[in-house]
């Protein structure tokens, strides 16, 4: 039994705390249908989707008592199926350069890299939320066996587009950035840009599926 | 044309933030002080919303290429029109060819300076604001460096006039957070019954607070949206104070909200400063951004007035 509530975050923002340690699929839908329900009503400057949460800024905060009763009311009506994702086919090219930390990484779990490539393209990953960098989209649910720590000491730099995997999430980095997430390839798919009419290629609940190319590991 | 001789620690453009790409982890930015930009740009019959420089420390020189009036709000950086000395809070008039002279303070932390009728900028995202760790908006996503200009319309003089702006204070009123229910039930009452200390290792992030007892714990929380005035409390007790470009989720529990009304001190708060909170009530909340709003609507008739009995 979930105990969702909801609670005010300063004067202007309303959260749905769905009080769980994770989500099933079914919940997860769910919190992307209100998230989308919400955007159509453009009743919020911003509306966040959380790993268990979805914080709505409301651009009125006279409303804040009102919608701390309508979120719980829109998250009873909601059903998964009300959310229908977009998917997205990413190419990757896994290994050497593209990809430094999966021959250290197969070592470490007693794989081969070919296994490497293959436990982790076969899922087709969903966009839990996007944080950290502008486009960085935390990729869920990486198969158990691939699930590793961050690495101990980060490096300063991350190349843009590095494909990287960190316990159960995957993710491609955006932009260059310093990060601790183990590197297993390079995609060349622009995921953000600032200038552009829709600057953000993927959208929270959208999925993805990461196709190996034979420039690389496959 | 506006020149940047000197910029100083940091000079950037900022309006009042970027809004509606949060969920795609896009940054608030903007001036960390609203009530600063406000008023610079009511003293100029701007838009409010008009893009500002914010100045950081000061120590930075500009050039006026073409004549302006201009309005320098926010801390007392001791600036200077040439050889003229400028209070915070006033419009002036420059000549062409004059400069624009930011020293520096113990007691202040960052200016702003507007044009009547503002800079000619290319908006991104539907903000002029500069996204520094991004790298978009404000001038090609960067803070300014010598030599760069910034275009505006010449315009012709008007009267210097000010007002006296309401006060910085070191005092910053908070709403209970969501998560110290998780931790030590007193947890708001620690973060409210000590003075805390501005470390040196704050920026327009956040701003980091040392103190002798810090409020330590082992708590983690599933990551959740964060806004600027979000008081995170990571595992070491030190509390960090959200600002305008802060991240847009976080995973540290959330002890307290800062008051829309009161985030505009910490643009002012400079390293090893003492800082005290206190639990304040949505109603109170509330009545102080109404305060802030009769303040910029009186500036306003005021001006209005002032400026008509001139013509």
């Amino acid at each position: 039994m979930n105990q969702e509530q909801t609670y005010l975050l300063g004067e202007q923002a309303v959260v749905l705390d769905l009080n769980c340690a994770r989500l099933d699929d079914a919940q997860q839908n769910r919190l992307f249908a209100l998230h989308r329900h919400l955007q159509q009503l453009k009743v919020g400057s911003d509306i966040v989707v959380g790993k268990t949460s979805i914080t709505l800024v409301l651009k009125n905060p006279a409303h804040c008592s009102t919608w701390q009763e309508r979120l719980l009311t829109l998250w009873e009506e909601l059903s998964a199926t009300d959310f229908q994702p977009t998917t997205h086919t990413i190419p990757v090219i896994y290994g050497k350069q593209a990809g430094p930390d999966l021959l250290p990484l197969a070592a470490q779990l007693d794989l081969s890299p070919q296994d490497i490539v293959e436990l982790h393209s076969s899922p087709i990953y969903q966009v839990k939320f996007l944080g950290f960098l502008p486009g960085f989209a935390y990729l869920g649910t990486v198969p158990q066996q691939l699930q590793v720590a961050r690495l101990d000491s980060p490096r300063t730099q991350v190349p843009a587009g590095s494909v990287a995997i960190a316990e159960d999430l995957s993710a491609i980095y955006p932009s260059g950035s310093p990060g601790g997430w183990r590197l297993l390839g390079h995609s060349s798919t622009r995921l953000f840009d600032a200038q552009a009419q829709s600057p953000c290629l993927l959208q929270p609940g959208d999925n993805v599926k990461f196709v190996p190319q034979k420039e690389g590991l496959c | 044309m506006l020149e940047i001789i000197k910029p100083g620690v940091q000079m950037c453009i900022q309006d009042l933030g970027r809004f509606g790409y949060r969920h795609l982890g896009v940054t608030q930015s903007g001036v960390l002080d609203p009530m600063a930009m406000k008023i610079a740009n009511t003293l100029l019959g701007n838009p409010l919303d008009t893009a500002v420089l914010e100045i950081t420390v000061g120590l930075s020189q500009l050039r006026f290429h073409q004549p302006t009036n201009f309005a320098v709000t926010g801390g007392d950086l001791n600036a200077r029109l040439d050889d003229c000395a400028l209070t915070p809070g006033w419009r002036y008039f420059a000549k062409s060819g004059q400069v624009l002279r930011f020293a520096s303070s113990p007691s202040a932390l960052r200016a702003y300076v507007s044009v009547e009728g503002g800079f000619n900028l290319h908006p991104v995202m539907g903000s002029d604001s500069t996204d520094l760790q991004a790298g978009f908006g404000g001038i090609e996503g960067k803070a300014l460096s010598a030599a760069d200009q910034l275009s505006y319309k010449a315009c012709e003089e008007k009267q210097s006039v000010g007002a006296l702006q309401p006060p910085y204070q070191s005092h910053i009123r908070v709403l209970p957070g969501p998560h110290c229910k998780h931790l030590n039930h007193s947890t708001e009452q620690l973060l409210c019954s000590q003075q805390w200390q501005v470390s040196a290792d704050s920026n327009r992030m956040g701003m980091r607070l040392n103190t002798s007892a810090p409020i330590s714990h082992q708590v983690a929380i599933n990551s959740q949206a964060v806004l600027p005035g979000t008081i995170q409390l990571p595992p070491n007790g030190a509390p960090i104070v959200l600002l305008n470009d802060c991240q847009t989720t976080g995973g540290y529990p959330m002890i307290a909200q800062v008051i829309s009304a009161d985030l505009r001190h910490f643009a002012q708060l400079a390293a090893g400063v003492q800082v005290s909170f206190s639990l304040a009530t949505q109603v109170l909340a509330h009545q102080e951004t109404q305060k802030q709003q009769h303040h910029l609507n009186q500036l306003r008739i005021a001006l209005t007035h002032r400026d008509r009995s001139f013509s």
